[in-house]
Formats: C-alpha cells, structure tokens, sequence
C-alpha cells in the first residue's frame, strides 16, 4: 500500500493522492489523512494532479474528510483535477460543495 | 474483431483494484482512449461494490463472474452473481443534495452509473443476478 503524499503549505494540509481512490483503496486513503489531520492542520488542500481516477467511495472519504476539517474550523477544497475526475464531481454536484481551483496556491487561498 | 476478458471475482472489495487494473490493460490493447476505459471502470467499481455489500454481504460462498468484450466501436460488460435477487439499478437515484453539513452519499453511485452508461439491464435468471451494459467508445 503506497502511503499518501502530503506536505504542509502555509498552514495548509496538501494531499496528493495518486493514480485512483476506488472501493478498494478509499479506506486507506480515509484513514491515513485522518490521521493527518489529527495532528493539527484545519485546512485541506486535495492537489489532484496525479489522480486519474475516482469512484463514489473516494468521494465518499472526501466528504468525511472535509466535515472533519469543517468541524475543526477549517475546510477542504480541490486542486488541479484532470477531466475524468472533473466530471465524476460534476456529475455528483460536489464540485459546488468542494470548488475546484486551478493551482494548489489559489486552493490554499481560498481556505483562508 | 471482438476481444474479450473473464474474471472470477473473490466476495471482497478489493478485487474492485484488480478489475479496474485489468480494464486499463485491455482497453490499452484494444485502442481505447485511458479515460473511456476508466469510465467505464468507475461503473464496474460501483455495480462490484453494491453486489458485495449488500447482495452478497458477507457470504463465503458468494462468486461474481465479469466478462468485458470490446466490439462492435462499445465496450460490454456482463457481471453476474450468486446472491438473493438483488437488483443494483432498483435503489433510488435521485442526485445527493444539501449542502457539507447535511449532504448524504446514498444513490451517488448509481448517479454516475447511469450517467455513463449508453445501456444497461439487469435480469435474474437462473438464480444468477445477471447486469449486462454498454459503453460507446469514441476513437482517440
């Protein structure tokens, strides 16, 4: 299992999952950035350029993981997704829950 | 010229990763775009997922069988299982609403199934739960 990219940006939590959050890898990906979040960062960048691919379950976790940082006064927004992606957020309406950015930085400014 | 795959999946959502790396590598051999494959590979995450956690949950004894052809410019897929009658298209699939705080995930899946799918049907027959679907493929 291939454990998540990550960095802190200006106070900022980035995520950078790569290739796909399906069923099978969603649980990982939950867990590991809850664990993250636990250690303080209340904002939440997800940088989506090296996602290919991501089903309901990822949003799923997505969403999990954005009432977390919501609850802990912060939020998560979307950064750089690629058009498959784009399209699973519109078609499920969560690109208006989450907004998607063009730049990881203009994701971060957004969270402030 | 039609190519074809057939998988036997184990009871376990963890063979939804080894379906979808499959697809990638028959959609590659046959010539469709990456992005149409994993399409129609988000279909198979969610249709997979739905047999296993509700119409299989848990059996020992629960098999899903895949079969995924490339013909005719579409990719078909035909997914069966053993289970009670269980139709996964049945469930509501009215698109989530509300906003972070009240949102619910119920139904997205089936949101995007029927989205990208051109066709899609589900018969029981023969004590088999039985999805057949197709997907259009456009050329790169």
């Amino acid at each position: 299992m291939t454990s998540l990219n990550h960095e802190t940006v200006n106070g900022a939590l980035v995520l950078k999952p790569s290739r796909r959050i399906d069923s099978s890898s969603a649980k990982a990906f939950e867990d590991e950035a809850a664990a993250l979040l636990d250690k303080g960062p209340k904002k939440v960048v997800i940088d989506a350029t090296d996602l290919d691919y991501i089903s309901s379950a990822g949003l799923r976790v997505i969403l999990t993981t954005a009432k977390k940082a919501k609850s802990a006064g912060g939020g998560l927004t979307i950064a750089c997704a690629k058009n498959n992606v784009k399209e699973v957020l519109a078609v499920s309406g969560f690109d208006n829950i989450f907004g998607l950015h063009d730049s990881v930085a203009q994701a971060i400014s957004s969270l402030a | 010229m039609s190519a074809r795959i057939d998988m036997s999946l184990a009871n376990d959502v963890q063979e939804v990763g080894r379906v979808i790396d499959t697809l990638e590598e028959f959609g590659a051999e046959n010539g469709v775009p990456v992005a149409q494959s994993l399409r129609f590979g988000l279909v198979l995450d969610e249709l997979i997922t739905n047999i296993i956690s509700y119409g299989l949950e848990g059996r020992s004894d629960g098999i899903i069988t895949l079969s995924i052809e490339h013909r005719d410019g579409a990719l078909h897929a035909e997914l069966a299982d053993n289970g009670p009658p269980f139709d996964p298209l049945a469930t509501d699939t009215k698109p989530p609403v509300g906003d972070i705080e009240t949102r619910d995930v119920g139904g997205l899946g089936l949101t995007l199934v029927k989205s990208f799918m051109d066709r899609l049907d589900y018969r029981r027959v023969d004590g088999l739960n039985r999805l057949t679907m197709e997907m259009k493929v456009k050329a790169a």
